[in-house]
């Protein structure tokens, strides 16, 4: 614990420093951000995330917050790291909103002006979801102290919405494309990626600690609302113009997948850490590939690097999208959701015209640039899994038992 | 052993490549035509090994390739093989050597060489193979070197090869066919049969777990799959040799097949491919041995290929008999006696082995007679430059040696006694006569009009060639080669004349004195009487105008099956195919794209941007949720 503290106290001495060096700033960032490794098993790829997005950051250095940006991925990585470690109910809810937060500032900064509407727009719907979420836990671990059936899907209903409303998953996804397409790229790009991994973690440690009440039905829901997730997502993304937006509708459709892990919640343990290990894989594919993909869509990248992540996010072998979707069909079909799964595979082959759409869009030729050698590494990251992810399994084994 | 099959079965390929590649990198190489002898040499090398195995004892000589799928290759040498062997390699070196000269002109002779040769290595495959996998990969390797040799002059630039009167329409159809047209109705044909037949032999693996011929347990095979399963899998399966042999309704690829050089006339259509069938239906009946099961499934297969056998025989006599063109005449005549062999052959279902045995001489008889027939026709058409048959007495002085092989070979062949064919044949009367308890006189009756028909147009052909046909004026040179072929093929006749009478050939077979007693009856004097009467009738009158001999000469019209009717059938199917086509292709391409577009552009329509409108979707969706789950939570 000590160390996360000294962490953040360097994070914050690095906001403060930031007055007289940004470049200082980044250094102490990535430093505190490197003293979570030792902790988790996961820390290294969420850092790796972490340290891709500071990198990022560099590219846009002329906005408003230049220097404190970098304190606030630190802080939002540490908090990640931690919510694989941590147990208690309080010190979760507490690592959603630092993590939940610090973007309502990131949103907003521009390398012209400050882009308040936005902001406002983004804000609004965070706040709905952090109450709506917070609401939902609460309740949950206390249906759950009391034995209570009615009280617990009330819980359960606000836990998934508040969820839905923070990851942006439909049909709760209205502030998704607005905000995609309006904010700033590399702003938009900690968004979706670095953000969405607390809410999600947070999610899955109450519900598996309060999993005994879920009953079938209330599953239903949950697996409906995936679903329609799914569909909105990439038939959206299907007519989308923009690189923007399509990747936001890509997001929808990517959290849908994730949501749909869930469904799995009341299965046996072994297939529970599927759709876990299925659940986090897709975080990570999302996370880098949105890195990489906002990164091109703000300076264009080469089409290898972007045919890459596209093949990833359709799920092509050997790359991370590949096992994520597998482990998340696995556990699917082992838990009684075979029509989930069917749907989750119709999905993928309805995305794969605009992901590769989305690479002539993007893929306009290699520059030797910060943004350009992001999107490299995290086309990189896609290969991880040519080494097949058994290993990632045992670590979900280990980090959720 | 298995080195003298390899040497038997790989040296005509071998030995034909250096002329295949030859023609291969040189579209006319005139250094290469001295090459072709190398082919022939392969050929002798397969024959020396076929007489090393006909003298060599009765044994299986198998070979591991994928034994456990039980596909090896098992060699059976045994009284069928060693002799259908000895009788295709020789055919086929003979029929080499008149080639030589026959396509010594011809512009690619890479192609022909290879072909067949190949065709060759393919029938010996055949011949020996006693594992139904490997006898079906020769069997294939027969269709597809005759499509390669019967469409062997592509250009269908000669008239000299087609077949009919070009130009001629009946009812809208074009009545003569191209060597192209040939090919392909050829192999096309065939597939019809093979298909049914890969299907039947997966059947018997299945159900009796061996693919060799002489292992599988016919009886046992027959219990378990029942009367109507044994039916139906020998049915499916003699499809194949139907289609190879040219029965009725098969039997219009043959007709046209007369569009290839007449030595693949000679090799495929009177000795080997087309007997191929034939052969098939004695060696699986020796192992069947149909006269000790009691199955009517079994019973029924062989009723119906005695009588397909029969009526086939009659039709291609009936059409041989009105047809003019030289080789057509000759290949109707083929599919004539292939009838008679299979329905011979079927008969022993009651009279036992021995109808397998007079099927079997007779086609060894056939073999040498036709080919014989195949040569000089082709030799006649050299000098003649005609397809159909013209020629007086000036032909034959000019062409002695010609003549005096169509005298042996018709006269042999047709049934006189006491010559050749009439010991087989009376012993085919003796067979059908014994089949009268089961189905009355109608299979002699046919046999004897058949074999009537059959020598008076063997003498046809023989007096409107040499003696009372149109007068030609020819100037032959050369020819030797071809002459000494086709003498040496004919005088095996005679040899044959000497093994069936002393009985005491080389091969010692006592058969031969069922035919010699068969022959002394008076019935079959009888036959042999008025086979003779319609052979001296026909030689003096060779030609008979009349409107049945017209619908005879064109093959009563069977070519519209073919031509007519099997393509407006497939149209149709192709018709239905393509509507299924568009059908998909809206749906793919039209429908579904645009039904997905519609709803993209829906869920892209919420996206109005104003922050009044997603508070209200949001609150409304939050609030509709929990509506569920509640009502949810009560019932629960």
């Amino acid at each position: 614990m000590i160390i996360f503290l000294i962490a953040i106290l360097i994070a914050v001495f690095a906001a403060v420093v930031s007055y007289w060096n940004p470049k200082i700033s980044a250094v102490m960032s990535v430093l505190a951000v490197l003293m979570a490794i030792p902790y988790s098993p996961f820390a290294s790829l969420i850092l790796a995330i972490a340290i891709l997005n500071v990198v990022s950051l560099l590219a846009i250095r002329r906005n408003q917050i230049v220097g404190v940006d970098y304190a606030i991925i630190a802080l939002m990585s540490l908090a990640t790291v931690y919510s694989f470690i941590t147990s208690n109910l309080a010190e979760l809810l507490l690592l959603f909103v630092v993590v939940s937060t610090p973007t309502y500032l990131l949103v907003m900064i521009g390398e012209e002006r400050l882009n308040v509407e936005i902001g406002i727009k983004y804000v609004t719907f965070m706040v709905l979801a952090t109450v709506l979420f917070i609401i939902g836990a609460v309740t949950l671990y206390h249906a759950h102290l009391t034995q209570d059936l009615s009280l617990y899907a009330i819980g359960f209903v606000a836990l998934l919405l508040g969820l839905a409303l923070e990851v942006g998953i439909a049909p709760l996804h209205e502030w998704v494309p607005d905000v995609f397409e309006s904010a700033n790229p590399i702003a938009v790009s900690v968004i979706a990626s670095l953000a969405k991994f607390v809410p999600f973690i947070v999610a899955y440690k109450v519900l598996m600690a309060t999993a005994t009440l879920a009953a079938t039905q209330i599953l239903l829901i949950l697996a409906v609302i995936s679903a329609i997730s799914m569909f909105i997502g990439n038939i959206g993304a299907l007519t989308a113009k923009s690189a923007s937006r399509i990747l936001a509708y890509s997001t929808i459709a990517n959290m849908g997948y994730i949501l749909a892990t869930f469904a799995a919640i009341t299965a046996p343990k072994e297939f529970v850490y599927y759709a876990i290990a299925g659940g986090l894989l897709q975080l990570f594919v999302n996370a880098f590939g949105k890195i990489g993909f906002f990164n091109a869509v703000k300076d264009g990248s080469s089409s290898f690097n972007a045919y890459l992540l596209s093949f990833s996010f359709i799920g092509l072998p050997p790359l991370m999208g590949f096992w994520s979707k597998l482990f998340i069909i696995y556990a699917l079909v082992f838990s009684n959701f075979l029509w989930l799964a069917i749907i989750l595979v119709l999905n993928s082959a309805i995305s794969v015209p605009y992901y590769l759409r989305l690479v002539r869009l993007v893929g306009t030729g290699w520059k030797f640039s910060i943004t350009n050698t992001v999107t490299l590494f995290c086309a990189l990251a896609m290969l991880v899994t040519l080494v097949p992810p058994s290993w990632f399994l045992e670590l979900v084994v280990g980090g959720f038992r | 052993m298995i080195e003298v099959f390899l040497a038997m079965l790989l040296s005509p390929v071998l030995c034909s490549l250096p002329v295949a590649f030859a023609w291969l990198i040189d579209p006319k190489p005139e250094w290469a035509r001295k090459l072709p002898i190398l082919a022939v040499v392969g050929l002798f090398i397969s024959l020396i090994c076929a007489l090393q195995i006909l003298f060599s004892p009765d044994r299986l000589v198998k070979s591991d390739w994928l034994p456990e799928f039980n596909i090896n290759f098992v060699f059976i040498i045994d009284y069928l093989s060693k002799i259908m062997g000895t009788l295709t390699a020789l055919i086929a070196f003979l029929i080499g050597v008149y080639g030589l000269e026959y396509m010594k002109h011809d512009y690619r002779l890479g192609w022909y060489w290879f072909f067949f040769n190949l065709f060759t290595a393919s029938m010996l495959l055949v011949v020996y193979s006693d594992n139904l996998l490997m006898l079906l990969i020769g069997w294939e390797g027969l269709g597809l070197a005759s499509w390669g040799l019967i469409g062997h002059w592509f250009r269908d630039d000669d008239e000299l090869s087609y077949v009919g009167e070009v130009g001629r329409k009946v009812a809208g159809q074009n009545y003569f066919w191209s060597p192209s047209t040939g090919g392909w109705r050829a192999i096309s044909t065939i597939r019809v049969g093979d298909m049914p037949m890969f299907f039947a032999i997966a059947a018997i693996y299945f159900f009796t777990g061996t693919l060799n011929i002489s292992e599988i347990h016919w009886e046992e095979f027959a219990k378990e799959v029942g009367s109507f399963g044994i039916f139906l899998i020998l049915f499916l399966f003699m499809l194949g040799p139907f289609t190879k042999s040219a029965q009725l309704p098969f039997s219009e690829w043959l007709m046209t097949a007369m569009t290839g050089p007449t030595t693949v006339s000679a090799l495929l259509h009177s000795a080997t491919m087309v007997a191929a069938g034939t052969y098939l239906f004695m060696r699986l009946s020796w192992y069947i041995e149909p006269w000790n099961l009691h199955s009517e499934g079994i019973e029924a297969i062989y009723i119906i290929v005695l009588f397909l056998g029969l009526i086939s025989a009659f039709y291609g006599a009936s059409v041989a008999l009105g047809c003019l063109e030289r080789k057509v005449l000759l290949a109707a005549s083929t599919m004539s006696s292939l009838g008679l062999m299979f329905a011979s052959t079927a008969a022993c279902a009651w009279v036992g082995k021995i109808a397998i045995l007079v099927g079997f001489w007779y086609l060894v008889t056939h073999a040498f007679a036709k080919a014989t027939l195949f040569l000089v026709a082709g030799h006649l058409i050299h000098e003649t430059h005609d397809r159909f048959c013209v020629g007086g007495k000036e032909v034959a002085k000019h062409l002695k040696l010609a003549f005096i092989a169509t005298i042996v070979a018709t006269l042999f062949l047709s049934g006189i006694p006491p010559l050749t064919a009439y010991w087989v044949k009376s012993a085919m009367d003796g067979v059908m006569h014994s089949l009268e308890h089961h189905f009355g006189y109608l299979p002699l009756f046919l046999l004897v009009v058949t074999s009537a028909i059959y020598s008076a147009f063997l003498a046809k052909f023989l007096s409107l060639n040499f003696w009372k046909g149109k007068e030609v004026h020819i100037h032959p040179h050369g020819g030797g080669l071809m002459s000494l072929a086709y003498i040496a093929m004919a005088s095996m006749l005679i040899l044959l004349l000497y093994i069936y009478l002393t009985g005491e050939g080389f091969t010692k077979l006592h058969e031969f004195a069922h035919f010699v007693e068969e022959g002394f009856l008076t019935s079959s004097l009888m036959v042999g009487i008025i086979v003779l009467v319609t052979y001296l009738l026909a030689l003096y009158k060779p030609r008979l105008e009349s409107p049945i001999g017209k619908a005879l000469g064109d093959r009563l019209y069977m070519p519209f099956l073919n031509d007519y009717i099997v393509p407006k059938f497939g149209w149709f199917l192709a018709k239905i195919a393509d509507y299924g086509n568009r059908l998909i292709d809206f749906t793919c391409h039209q429908a579904i794209p645009s039904l997905f577009e519609v709803y993209s552009l829906g869920v892209r329509s919420i996206q109005s941007g104003s922050m009044e409108r997603y508070v209200k979707i949001v609150v409304a969706v939050v609030l509709i949720v929990f509506l569920i789950s509640a009502g949810m939570g009560v019932t629960i």
